[in-house]
């Protein structure tokens, strides 16, 4: 079958499920202005933009032959959930004969899931279907982990470009990747990479961490939250994500009673602030700005697709939850009209924000420890002092007396 | 003398000052752009060097802000290129130490920015639209056929109050010709106008903030009276406009270049010379047919053909052809 994706983050691992699984793979291309004008056009007006640029790239994969189209759904009140319904509805009223097929949480319909499984797996043993998955997961996770540490380093790099360069060679290097051998050896090239490149020092005092969270397919597509990552780190702010393919993965896939993944601990972790899950993934984003203030972030970039609902929930509560945590919040509204100018200036003047809160919190740091040191000081001068006048005080009694 | 100038290029107006080394302003000058920045920039520094009476050497630093900054920066060689919040809240609290909420309205965008100890600890920026913004007003001015500059003094002889619809400029234009239908007199639909501006201006950015006083009202709006007495109504509190209201981006950016050249002992700036700015500058776009992009891509080309600025590829093809990013290495 000729298998394609939506686009979104790094798919490398997807391309490479798909291709050892036997099928012939349509990449979709990075979504640009004609993938953002096909969708817009034939997509309902008021639907959010991760649904717009998904139908134009579905429009585009369907262009180039593709007969099915995997995607990952949703469930809940958040819009996701029918998808995958009003894209095939379309790409059925567009003449196209493609097919999408949605994998949603398996704990809910197995039988529905198992079907597709099958589909998917094209007679592909057992045996050999259970190697594929573990080599697909090691790949994602290493590709993630090498992801992760591309937006922190990037922050320093000396001539700017150089760690976007390198990652594009190693998302090459892993696509040529065919065993697990393969995987550690173009890790291990991965990391001697980034350490060639050149960066300049900053004191771990004077780091700025900005984390990201939002709706999913915004926070994970650059090209559709204007390279925000990439403009914080240009900015020299270092940048966590809270959503990669292989946190989605362990996510709903590992039961939720083990220890295992974080992500279902950050989950619980806005219970109060968020009681129930309006869809979405506004009970973990609220949990995750609450993990960023625990670990002494600096701020957050929270994005949305204009008139996304559970994200326009967090919105509401983020004024409260930002003076309680003492953590500024920058929310973005995305939509297919804004230029890149906006963003950046935004996160310009955020940056300012952040970068002179956290000298100031350095000062009346430095200040207690001033503070400190002088009290402590100056009771060991009080208490010279009460020794030297109790000397001087006591009578001398001469040793010797003369007559 | 030493100077230091400031450039803000906002959407309406160019505006430039040059501040001496004990933050005093020596010169300001608020141009109407009249969509041309570039030939405002130059004008206004033709007329900065014929007024101050100084030359290349004089100029310690120069910053530039607002939407045209980076353009502006490449042009005259500016040591910091800010945003327009950073640099406004920087001359503010210059003047005005103790301000805590600064409403800023300019042409096209309008802003409010949180001040706490001498910091800005929020900001907030219109986003969708441009109803509260000072290019509305000058439509509904020449609309009414009323000189902009008499707008706000005609607000005030209003006796009685208007209600206008003030959630975007669609609805409030509809608005004002019912009630003008309805025989309303001009000053009293212009007052209506002016209430609804900041309503929509404080339910927008306003938003879940607290405001505290003391207010400080900036940008070339303030020059309106009439706005101002409608903040003032609604915050229920004495709204301070500076002395520079109109030019304070630029004094925020000069201020930003002083801090910054002294800071990191930079002795030669980069700033690039009057003659410099006499020569031609062209800027010219192209539509890049590398991918489905199809980007706009803006170069400006001096006049002996060397290409000085490069703007618009989103993939950053052509980001490194340009002297500025050479220069940058």
């Amino acid at each position: 079958m000729k298998v394609s994706f939506p686009h979104m983050g790094c798919i490398t691992g997807y391309k490479r499920l798909m291709e050892k699984l036997g099928h012939e793979v349509i990449m979709p291309d990075t979504p640009t202005q004609r993938t953002m004008d096909l969708g817009v056009k034939y997509s309902p007006e008021f639907i959010c933009i991760p649904f717009k640029v998904m139908m134009g790239t579905y429009i585009e994969c369907a262009e180039k032959g593709a007969e099915v189209i995997v995607s990952s759904g949703g469930n809940g009140p958040c819009r996701a959930g029918m998808y995958p319904d009003v894209h095939q509805k379309v790409l059925e009223e567009l003449g196209y004969d493609t097919k999408v097929i949605v994998f949603d949480n398996m704990f809910v319909d197995f039988k529905a899931f198992y079907q597709k499984i099958l589909m998917i797996k094209n007679n592909t043993p057992t045996h050999k279907l259970i190697g594929i998955a573990i080599f697909c997961y090691n790949l994602i996770k290493k590709m993630d982990r090498l992801e992760k540490q591309l937006k922190i380093r990037r922050a320093y790099e000396l001539n700017q470009g150089d760690f976007t360069k390198a990652w594009k060679k190693i998302v090459k290097m892993f696509e040529a990747c065919e065993t697990n051998a393969d995987l550690r050896r173009a890790y291990k090239k991965a990391i001697d990479m980034y350490d060639s490149i050149p960066v300049r020092h900053v004191e771990e005092s004077d780091r700025i961490r900005v984390g990201i969270v939002g709706e999913i397919y915004v926070i994970m597509e650059p090209s559709v939250n204007k390279n925000t990552e990439e403009i914080l780190n240009s900015l020299g702010v270092e940048v966590e994500n809270v959503q990669y393919i292989s946190d989605w993965v362990e996510h709903n896939v590992v039961p939720k009673w083990l220890p295992f993944p974080r992500s279902h601990r950050i989950f619980n972790l806005s219970d109060k602030i968020s009681p129930i899950n309006c869809g979405g993934h506004d009970k973990e984003n609220m949990g995750w700005v609450i993990d960023f203030a625990r670990r002494g972030f600096d701020g957050v970039v929270h994005l949305m697709p204009f008139a996304c609902l559970p994200e326009l929930v967090n919105l509401g509560k983020f004024p409260a939850v930002s003076e309680e945590l003492n953590l500024p919040i920058l929310s973005l509204s995305l939509d297919e009209q804004m230029g890149e100018a906006h963003v950046k200036t935004r996160l310009e003047a955020f940056t300012d924000l952040i970068r002179s809160k956290h000298y100031a919190k350095q000062r009346t740091r430095l200040d207690d420890v001033a503070e400190t040191l002088e009290s402590a000081a100056k009771k060991v001068g009080d208490k010279v002092g009460e020794v030297r006048d109790n000397l001087t005080t006591t009578p001398k009694t001469p040793k010797y007396q003369t007559k | 003398m030493k100077y230091y100038l400031g450039i803000d290029i906002g959407s309406v107006s160019t505006n430039i000052i040059a501040m001496d080394t004990k933050y005093n302003v020596c010169f300001n000058q608020y141009i109407r752009a009249n969509g041309q920045p570039l030939e405002s920039v130059k004008q206004g520094m033709k007329k900065l060097r014929d007024a101050v009476g100084c030359e290349d050497e004089d100029i310690l630093g120069i910053g530039t802000t607002g939407s045209g900054r980076e353009l502006a920066g490449v042009l005259v060689g500016a040591d910091v290129i800010k945003n327009e919040i950073t640099a406004h809240a920087t001359a503010t609290l210059h003047f005005h130490p103790e301000a805590s909420t600064i409403f800023e309205i300019g042409g096209q965008d309008s802003k409010i920015i949180i001040l706490q100890d001498g910091m800005v600890t929020d900001f907030a920026m219109n986003t969708v639209c441009a109803a509260g913004t000072g290019s509305f007003l000058d439509h509904q001015a020449e609309r009414l056929g009323v000189p902009i500059e008499q707008f706000g003094s005609l607000a005030l002889s209003a006796e009685k109050d208007v209600r206008i619809a003030g959630r975007c400029t669609v609805f409030a234009e509809s608005d004002m010709i019912a009630k003008q239908q309805y025989g309303f007199s001009k000053a009293e639909i212009i007052k209506g106008l002016c209430t609804a501006l900041v309503r929509n201006y404080i339910n927008n950015l306003g938003r879940a903030k607290t405001l505290k006083p003391p207010f400080i009202f900036q940008g070339g709006v303030a020059a309106n009276v009439g706005i101002r007495k409608a903040f003032e109504d609604e915050v229920g509190e004495k709204v301070i406009i500076p002395k520079y209201y109109n030019v304070m981006g630029a004094i925020g950016s000069a201020i930003l270049a002083k801090e910054y050249i002294e800071e990191n002992k930079i002795e030669k700036p980069a700033f690039k010379g009057f003659e410099q700015l006499e020569l031609e500058f062209k800027p010219t776009s192209f539509e890049c047919n590398g991918c489905s992009n199809m980007c706009e891509v803006i170069r400006v080309i001096s006049s002996d053909n060397e290409v000085l600025a490069v703007w618009g590829d989103k993939c950053g093809k052509y980001a490194g052809t340009s002297k500025a990013s050479r220069l940058a290495k």
